[in-house]
């Protein structure tokens, strides 16, 4: 397969890391020769901060709560490092068939992605999605523009670095 | 004779608020009423009568958002049956609504149509605020949903609930109705805000 | 249920270009023409929630139209991220909120897919009762609102009538009419109450012949067949490019039902046929909705009569809450107790993405773990989403009656559809 650098399974699933500059080509052998004429879904996700962030953890020291150490995130081991920030998974299924394959490719923070819109039409509005809530590009499509958040919205929501917003809650009881 | 000044929400026939807890003292909504009742309240006959009419054919706006809009859907069934509270018919336009029941979550960006809505009703026009989530943003404290929607219209019943049985919804009708029966003026004239 | 023969809906593909999910207006009839640009919703009373269509008009004919999303982003994702697996369990269920069970189901399957932990027989069959419930349901919500806003306002109320059956269900065994919050990683929150099987076989017994009333209402209705019949045609295989699934493929002749195909739960083990029809327009994807509601009667009949006993959750203390008499007794109860309900139990790290055929389509859910008490991520593909992608191709050559008659057929839920 083109373009291929790595495959990994795991929970009886089948991903593909791919290079992200050969990935048209990856993804148009997939369709006619793989017959994964179905793309489920394109998600991205955002590592920033993998296996070093503070999570709640329950763990005291003598001067309070050590966030910072891992054994306080409750951690059974440290997370492996990601090759970069983000990562954007296509899921494609043959119809018929049934075979399920993940496709990933894994970009830098302002480093774009080709679209696969030429090859299913339906990664469309998914692009746009991961525009609008990641800030990652897709080269190619015909109309990337935000499409949950307000147009003129700044900031991309679903990154780890943006807060979760909202309005710090108020008990009445605690003075 | 002395006549007892008409002090509680109870004089002017509101029952609903005295069922459930007897002793309890002046609500919330009481307190912000203040003393000067008499002065808002209407007690003319025509006035009362205007407000029986009123209070006993409200018919609510087609605002429904999410969750709470299918609950919304089924008060209007046969089981719950609004009708016979003098909802008749939901209207699509705001100009033939009365009643707003904002039902789901208003996200920031539907917050300015939701307004527009608002806006468009004409006056005497009541708000519902349904469910968590149009009352306080409900479970979702994040960027995107506006922290209830008192922020941007006034409301005259909060329904609780996620989502509210409608039950919940049509006690919540039911004491509008009362209150408008008795005489209380919409929110946006007791907070004094634009309608 | 005779099917018909396999016919051409139409040759070629009908997906707009360069972007397949809008229609331009042609250039020519741009400037020669009046073109009037009508904008729906995002309130509207036949719109399924809050959707915006902008739409260009040349006399009653719809030449161009774009769809405006977002206006019910609620940042699901997100704020499940800052909660533990547990308490994220409640978010899955509103963004569906009509089918609510299903959207649980998915993401707890995710977690015990991560997780690894066996789930008891009884767990499996009641969810997939209780799913197949929320699929007529969901059925009924969609043929209430959709015959509504054609015109067939009695629809309604018999719709409301037998879901509101369907809700009464769901409170006897959930405590909740919707968003139940029943479904938990390892089975189910409690044991299922005494007299729910009664209640359940009654409702057996009467929905059939309620959807009965339902056909002898629409199926055959003229005026139904005018509206519905020929509108919104969507071939084959542009469905499956434009990714939609459910009632919207199956319509369009492709024979492709998750539930049989990728199984889950304990669907091998009961027997039900999955509608497919040749048309492709709106009429035939309405008479799928109707032939899965009498099919998931039946898995219903069937879950009941192969109901096992036993425990309705796993016994894995790491990740179930102990039961409530043991804590008095039991140390270690206790602090498992204290364990999971403070910071959570930790999922072990990986990523999978789980889909099953929520009456949508195909409703996946993509979770990463970092090993942790919390979610890193966790993605909800959306069949609603997908399939108000399929609205420009749908109405090609259409007018602007038709519009309201195929955003129906197409069922969205615009919580879906933004998360």
């Amino acid at each position: 397969m083109p373009g291929l650098v790595e495959r990994v399974d795991a929970y009886g699933e089948t991903t593909l890391v791919v290079d992200p500059a050969r990935l048209a080509e990856a993804c148009t052998h997939l369709r006619d020769e793989g017959r994964f004429n179905f793309l489920s879904d394109i998600t991205a996700v955002d590592y920033l901060g993998w296996g070093g962030r503070e999570v709640a953890g329950y763990y005291g020291t003598a001067a309070g709560r050590d966030l910072g150490s891992q054994s306080a995130q409750g951690f059974a081991r440290t997370p492996a490092p990601k090759p970069a920030r983000f990562a954007v998974n296509y899921h494609l299924l043959q119809i018929p068939g049934g075979e399920v394959v993940r496709v990933q490719v894994w970009v830098d923070d302002g480093q774009s992605v080709p679209s696969v819109i030429e090859i299913w039409p339906t990664a469309d509005w998914h692009e746009r999605e991961a525009y609008d809530m990641m800030g990652i590009p897709f080269d190619g499509h015909p109309n990337l523009r935000r499409i949950l958040m307000e147009d003129d919205w700044e900031g991309h929501p679903l990154r780890k670095d943006y807060p979760i917003g909202g309005e710090p809650v108020r008990f009445s009881g605690a003075e | 004779m002395a006549v007892r000044k008409k002090q509680r929400l109870a004089d002017y026939g509101l029952n609903s608020e005295r069922l459930l807890m007897p002793g309890k003292g002046p609500g919330v909504f009481e307190r912000e009423l203040g003393d000067d009742l008499e002065d808002k309240l209407m007690l003319t006959t025509v006035a009362k009568a205007v407000n029986w009419a009123q209070g006993h054919s409200i018919w609510p706006d087609t605002f429904g958002l999410a969750c709470c809009a299918i609950e919304m859907m089924s008060i209007v069934s046969s089981r719950y049956d609004i009708a016979r509270f003098g909802a008749e018919v939901f209207r699509s336009s705001p100009r033939q609504a009365d009643l707003l029941i904002v039902s789901g979550r208003v996200a920031h960006k539907m917050a300015a149509p939701l307004r527009q809505i608002y806006d468009q009703m004409l006056e005497p026009k009541w708000v519902i605020a349904m469910g968590a989530c149009a009352s306080s943003g409900g479970m979702f404290n994040n960027y995107a949903i506006l922290q209830g929607v008192d922020k941007i219209v006034a409301v005259d019943i909060h329904v609780p609930g996620c989502p509210p049985r409608p039950e919940a919804l049509v006690e919540g009708i039911v004491r509008l109705q009362e209150k408008i029966v008795a005489g209380v003026p919409p929110a946006y004239e007791i907070r004094g805000v634009a309608s | 249920m005779a099917v018909t023969e396999r016919r051409t809906i139409y040759e070629g593909t009908r997906i707009p270009a360069p972007v397949p999910t809008s229609l331009h207006v042609p250039a020519g009839l741009a400037d020669s023409e009046d073109i009037l640009q009508v904008n729906f919703g995002p309130n509207h009373p036949s719109t399924h929630g809050v959707l915006r269509l902008v739409v260009d008009l040349s006399g009653e004919r719809v030449v161009g139209l774009r769809a405006v999303i977002g206006y019910l982003h609620t940042g699901f994702e997100k704020n499940m991220e800052q909660k533990t697996w547990w308490k994220a369990i409640t978010y899955p269920e509103r963004i569906d909120y009509v089918s609510f069970q299903n959207n649980e189901l998915v993401f707890v399957l995710a977690i015990e897919k991560l997780l690894g932990i066996e789930v008891p027989p009884k767990a499996t069959w009641m969810r997939m009762l209780l799913c197949e419930l929320n699929r007529i349901h969901s059925h009924l919500v969609f043929l209430a609102t959709s015959a509504l806003e054609l015109g067939a306002i009695s629809m309604f109320w018999y719709g409301m009538r037998e879901r509101d059956q369907v809700l009464d269900l769901s409170e006897l065994v959930t405590g909740m009419r919707m968003h139940t919050r029943y479904f938990q990683a390892g089975g189910l929150a409690e044991d299922v109450p005494r007299g729910f099987d009664a209640e359940c076989r009654k409702f057996v017994e009467w929905m059939p012949k309620a959807i009965d009333e339902y056909e002898a209402m629409l199926t055959r209705n003229e005026i139904w067949l005018e509206r519905t019949r020929g509108i919104g045609l969507l071939s084959a295989d542009d469905a499956i490019a434009l990714g939609q699934s459910g009632p919207v493929l199956r319509a369009s002749g492709v024979d492709w039902d998750n539930r049989r195909d990728q199984p889950y739960l304990a669907y091998p083990n009961v027997d039900f046929r999955v509608p497919v029809y040749h048309g492709g327009d709106v009429y035939d994807r309405y008479r799928v909705r109707m032939d899965e509601m009498r099919e998931s009667v039946r898995i219903i009949e069937q879950c009941l009569d192969a109901m096992p006993e036993g425990p309705w959750i796993a016994d894995d203390r790491k990740v179930v809450l102990p039961p409530r008499h043991e804590l008095h007794t039991s140390m270690e109860s206790l602090i498992h107790h204290f364990k999971i309900v403070t910071e959570g139990y930790r999922v072990p790290e990986g990523e999978v993405y789980v889909t099953i055929e929520s009456p949508r389509g195909e409703l996946g859910c993509y979770v990463v773990s970092d090993g942790g008490p919390k979610p890193w991520r966790v993605k909800f593909r959306a069949p609603s989403f997908v399939a108000l992608e399929a609205t420009a191709t749908c109405m090609t050559d259409s007018m602007i009656a038709d519009m309201i008659a195929i955003v129906g057929s197409l069922d969205s839920v615009m919580g879906e559809v933004d998360r």
